[in-house]
């Protein structure tokens, strides 16, 4: 058994092991629970980062397969691969987990269930990432599902179970609609080859070859399942909610890579899978993306929540990846992938500066707030930088997210005729970076609020330093140098462009 | 031996800033002398380099050299440095004001405190974008640093936008401000990159040796290059605050002098202008283009001189004047370049001729914004000067100043004299290269006749509002802040005002000692060069010019200016209010209230903005969420009735969900089947 097959079932395990540790930490013993994760989320990420030098080259060394349930009519692997397209999410799972962890250090509240949600979820999120048998990748899909559940519900704000369930009925519902697609790639597989092969490898071969009217129905399905995730508009309401109350660890983890499951099912699954599903309901795709990303900008625009702000603003965000994956084209695919690890970095940084803004100032209603950079000036630079890459500056990581994608839109449309659409992301990229500087302006500069009691009012404190600033260099470091992304990326947009 | 180092030029003031912003608390000035050091080196570079660019074997072709950064699809994005006469010229006087300017802030911020770090750590950043704006090989990474830029410029006006010294109204102005600057901005940079979008499909690369290469031109398609030439015009009109984007250059104000020197006068508003001078053989491949580029100038150089005329904010004056000036650079470029367009088009002996008398154009907007960056920066920081020391921006609370300000008043007379267009002064020649090749441009089309004249007529206004400032500030009896100014400023500041009026009086000179090269524009059949001057051609410019009667038309037109602002804010014999019926004047109000544009871009940001996203807000909490609450509510009151076997929300959601589902599921699969079947 050599190391790199280890390698993928350590990333699983080692999460495991930890909330299995942080459950049993109750009492007395609960404050050292965040050590406990730390050390374990930080070897996770310790061998992620591992995987993504050793595998570089070839990502199949790691593959490795365990039977689950193998009889003559069903085979379900419990089977674990990556790729150029999920290291990236691995990366931003381990990376963030990790970061989460350190900035909410000073979390005392039942300490230890708090962090067994957190290792569940990095678990399940790791499982998503890495499943490479679809039934498999269900279960994991689910496991994510409950841990953010018990996070909102318990450690949220006042509505939190008013927003915790109906973050688990449109996730749930949406996942049952999933389910179905998944079962019915079984029986096709079945009526194929004779036993229902959840594997991907097996499906990868059934898939494409399938009926047209087949692919458009089981694309729809599967489709549907990932754009409630993603979210897109109009379902899309569940994830204002679930952000304003979730905590702020909850949030970080939801937007930086839990909203990166629904269009990663959708590249994963649905491109790879149907092709000629794809290619028919690709301006479906498209104006669900145009619309989510102008939508989302607008009703950034009406919030007066900082936190439901960025919130909205990363259903435009994911808006654009949508619109990304629409165009089915090589430069579309991989900058849509490339955004969605950029937004993964950058909407961490947007919650962690907007949750601090609530626990330190005790509101987060912009028209309450107002000259916080004189008092907080860390805080302010952080929050400046997050925005600023959010709303796509050059030079950060968002605008390579941004620019190029477009690109790649504006060519497809070009192509077909119809260039007025650009119009859309023009708006958008206007809009988004109106709403963030109207709200710097409300909440960082002019006078000094009065309206609020700034008297206890103190900067961040070092581990949300630590937090903050790693993730300030990352959105920089992409931004100079968005190689480092793509190299990833690349090989693996050549590889589904050719199955396009 | 130095070209092969240019990308230290932007890399140096990168490095002050990374310096400055981690370390510079510790250092004495918090960082100011790093500040200074990094610009100085950066200068010396520049100057090395243009001198060894300007005397090399490859002038006038451009010496360019890039590495691979990334690739978008198939397309190879690159990182390099581009070097030409055009940017040794912009490296050179950026570089150059940018050291006075850093040296003047010692003085002028001094009393910052702590807050210094910061201000010498952002002009820095703002350093690193326009040297690497002058030095990129490319569009795309030109883009970049024009953003880094536009940071800046926002960082930078709203530097008070906090904890302002002059309290809570203040610093909400400042606010305010930075936030109208970045995003009027940003509406010409969302134009810029549909523009790059453009030239990036069409050229496959937006590398300038591939866009300026005439065999790629000419096999790209026309359309699509003047539609993308439009686009980036869009840029230019924001960052250079052009019609109608050109409000936000007076708000912006509200940041320190030396910001409104360096940023809003000197420098990043010039980026607009190089950029249409560096895109020149893009832009000249349609003289509708041209057209609208020269029509946009001349529209806001006539626009905001008026503005400026009855204004008493000192700084207000400035910006509004380098937005006039900034217009007469683009009304040069564009009525030069309307002429090449034209040539281009027509062919043989008579095309030729248009394309010399066109590229005239190109020195006359080039030629202009050297000049305007030494008097304008000048006016500035002599206008930073009086208000260190008086402690207003209120020309009405100042007067007299002149006695107790020797050295400034001296300093801005020569900087407005220049503006003015007073004879063998700087601004002379190139305003008058600038009105000269409107009027030629006026022959192919009346437009530019039209152009040449409110051209005309804004020298005089210039002359006049300039005048008007001098007098109200440096002459007269003492305002109310004169009697207690604290006298001159310290050496600090002085020292760079003296050398500055040294370059707004000689500069224009500099063009008749063979720097010509470094302005000119030309076409041959395989290439545009720029930069590719022929050294002594000017000469026979300048012959022309004292020749044409015009120009004494000019001459006079300013004098006259003077004049009237002599008689009206010196002598006092002549009566402002007799003009204006003592402010009551429809006209007045309407100068004073800046055409209302302010409030225009209030409606629009209403209209478009905060406007549709109240709907949206409504839409999305009360359509969509109110559907789904009163869904679940119908779904659970239902079956609670029914049943009472309630038991906890989640079962019932549940319950729900799978009934949902499907519904959901099968309707989907019927309709995909349909749909597929088709």
């Amino acid at each position: 058994m050599s190391i790199e097959s280890l390698i993928l079932p350590l990333l699983i395990v080692i999460p495991l092991i930890g909330a299995v540790a942080t459950l049993f930490m109750g009492g007395e013993k609960q404050k050292y629970a965040k050590w406990v994760a730390g050390v374990f989320s930080g070897i996770t990420l310790i061998v992620t980062l591992y995987m993504m030098y050793a595998g570089f080259e070839d990502w199949t060394v790691f593959t490795v397969g365990y039977d689950w349930i193998d009889t003559s009519s069903v085979h379900i692997g419990f089977d674990l691969m990556v790729d150029g397209l999920s290291v990236l999410m691995i990366f931003l799972t381990a990376l963030l987990t990790l970061l989460v962890v350190v900035f909410s250090s000073a979390e005392s509240d039942r300490a230890n269930y708090f962090h067994t949600l957190l290792m569940a979820m990095e678990v399940g999120l790791m499982g998503v990432f890495m499943a490479a048998d679809y039934f498999l990748f269900y279960v994991m899909w689910e496991v994510t599902l409950i841990p953010m559940y018990f996070l909102i519900s318990w450690y949220g704000g006042p509505r939190r179970h008013y927003a915790a369930i109906k973050f688990f009925i449109y996730t749930h519902v949406a996942s049952l609609v999933m389910l179905i697609g998944i079962f019915a790639m079984g029986w096709e597989c079945m009526a194929v080859t004779g036993t229902m092969d959840f594997g991907f490898d097996t499906m990868a071969e059934i898939m494409p070859a399938t009926s047209q009217a087949f692919q458009v129905a089981v694309f729809a399905l599967l489709f549907f399942g990932f754009m409630v995730k993603m979210p897109s508009v109009p379902f899309h309401t569940w994830l204002p909610d679930a952000h304003v109350e979730a905590p702020t660890a909850g949030s970080v983890i939801l937007a930086g890579v839990m909203l990166k499951m629904g269009s990663y099912g959708i590249i994963r699954i649905c491109l790879e899978c149907f092709p000629e599903g794809a290619a028919y309901w690709q301006w479906v795709i498209i104006a669900i993306g145009l619309i989510s990303m102008v939508y989302g900008a607008y009703a950034c625009i009406a919030q007066t929540d900082l936190k439901k702000m960025v919130a909205f603003s990363s259903i435009s965000h994911m808006g654009m990846v949508m619109v990304g994956i629409g165009c089915l084209s090589d430069i579309g695919i991989t900058f849509a992938i490339f955004q969605m690890f950029a937004h993964g970095l950058i909407s961490a940084m947007l919650f962690m500066v907007c949750g601090f803004t609530g626990h330190a100032v005790g509101t987060r209603e912009m028209p309450l707030l107002g000259g916080l950079a004189g008092r907080m000036p860390i805080y302010a630079t952080f929050m400046m930088i997050a925005f600023m890459a959010s709303l796509g500056l050059p030079g950060l990581v968002g605008f390579w997210g941004e620019f190029p994608l477009v690109y790649g839109f504006y060519e497809f449309i070009k192509a077909e005729g119809v260039m007025w659409l650009l119009v859309f992301c023009l708006l958008t990229l206007m809009l988004t970076a109106g709403y963030y500087i109207w709200a710097m302006q409300k909440t960082l500069f002019g006078p000094e609020t009065k309206k609020i009691d700034l008297e206890h009012v103190h900067d961040i404190s070092k581990p949300e330093f630590v937090a903050l600033a790693v993730l300030a260099v990352l959105v920089a470091l992409f931004g100079v140098w968005p190689d480092a992304a793509l190299s990833f990326i690349d090989p693996y947009v050549d590889f589904l462009v050719g199955v396009l | 031996m130095f070209i092969e180092y240019t990308w230290l030029v932007p890399l140096i003031p990168m490095l002050c800033f990374l310096i400055v912003g981690l370390l510079g608390r510790k250092t004495p000035e918090k960082g100011g002398y790093i500040a200074i050091a990094g610009a100085l080196l950066s200068f010396i570079i520049s100057a090395l380099i243009a001198y060894e660019y300007l005397t090399g074997d490859a002038y006038p072709e451009p010496v360019t050299s890039q590495i691979a950064w990334f690739a978008i699809g198939d397309f190879e994005i690159n990182l390099g440095y581009y070097v030409d006469g055009l940017t040794c010229m912009m490296m050179l006087f950026s570089s150059f004001i940018s050291t006075l300017i850093f040296i003047y802030s010692i003085g002028y911020m001094h009393a910052e405190g702590a807050r210094k770090t910061r201000y010498y750590a952002e002009v820095s950043l703002f350093l690193t974008g326009m040297l690497g704006l002058i030095v990129s090989s490319n569009f795309l990474e030109m883009f970049i640093f024009w953003e880094v830029m536009g940071l800046c410029s926002y960082l930078l006006i709203g530097f008070w936008s906090f904890r302002h010294n002059d309290g809570d109204a203040a610093s909400a102005n400042a606010a305010s401000a930075a936030k109208k600057a970045f995003l009027v901005t940003r509406m010409g940079d969302v134009c810029l990159m549909a523009g790059l979008f453009i030239l990036l499909g069409e050229f496959h690369s937006l590398d300038y040796t591939e866009l300026f290469d005439p065999a790629n031109i000419a096999n790209a398609d026309s359309t699509m290059i003047t539609l993308g030439m439009l686009l980036v015009f869009g840029g230019v009109i924001g960052k250079s605050a052009q019609f109608p984007l050109h409000d936000w250059l007076p708000d912006a104000m509200a940041g320190p002098t030396t910001v409104s020197s360096l940023i809003h006068a000197a420098t990043m508003v010039k980026a607009g202008v190089y950029l249409v001078a560096r895109g020149y053989p893009l832009f000249i491949q349609d003289p509708e283009v041209m057209l609208f580029v020269g029509i946009i100038g001349g529209v806001t150089a006539f626009f905001a001189a008026t503005m400026a005329l009855n204004n008493y904010n000192i700084k207000k004056v400035l910006a509004f004047s380098t937005v006039s000036q900034l217009g007469y650079m683009i009304l040069a470029l564009g009525a030069g370049g309307y002429l090449v367009a034209l040539g281009m088009d027509m062919g043989g002996a008579e095309g030729t001729a248009l394309i010399a008398a066109g590229t005239a154009g190109f020195t006359a907007g080039c030629f202009h914004m050297m000049n305007h960056a030494f008097f304008k920066a000048l006016l500035f920081m002599c206008s930073g000067s009086v208000i260190h020391s008086v402690g207003t921006e209120d020309m009405r609370l100042m007067g007299g100043l002149g006695k107790h300000m020797k050295i400034t008043s001296i300093t801005m007379l020569l900087g407005s004299l220049s503006i003015a267009g007073f004879p063998l002064f700087s601004g002379f020649w190139s305003k008058d290269l600038v009105l000269d090749i409107a009027l030629e441009a006026g022959d192919q089309t009346i437009w530019f006749t039209v152009l040449w004249l409110l051209a005309v007529i804004t020298a005089f206004m210039t002359a006049f509002y300039m005048f008007r400032m001098w007098f109200m500030t440096f002459m007269g009896e003492e305002g109310a802040n004169t009697q207690h100014c604290h006298g001159e400023s310290p050496k600090t500041m002085t020292a760079p005002l003296v050398i500055l009026s040294v370059f707004a009086v000689l500069s224009g000179f500099l063009i008749m000692f063979g720097l010509d090269g470094m302005v000119s524009f030309e076409v041959t059949d395989t290439a545009f060069i720029v930069g590719g001057g022929h050294a002594g051609g000017m000469v026979h410019y300048f012959e022309h010019l004292f020749t044409n009667p015009y120009t004494y038309l000019t001459i006079v037109l300013a004098l006259l200016g003077i004049g009237i602002a002599y008689l009206m804010y010196a002598k006092k014999t002549v009566d402002p209010g007799r003009f204006n019926k003592h402010g009551e004047s429809g006209l007045y109000k309407v100068l004073a209230n800046r055409w209302y544009f302010p409030e225009f871009y209030n409606w629009v940001s209403w209209k478009f903005g905060y406007g549709v996203a109240k709907g949206v807000n409504y839409v999305d909490r009360q359509v969509i969420d109110g559907t789904v609450n009163g869904l679940s509510a119908a779904v659970v009151g239902g079956g609670d009735t029914i049943s009472k076997m309630q038991t906890g929300n989640v079962h019932d959601y549940t319950a729900v969900i799978l009934l949902g589902v499907s519904v959901l599921a099968a309707l989907f699969v019927v309709i995909a089947m349909i749909l597929g079947g088709m």
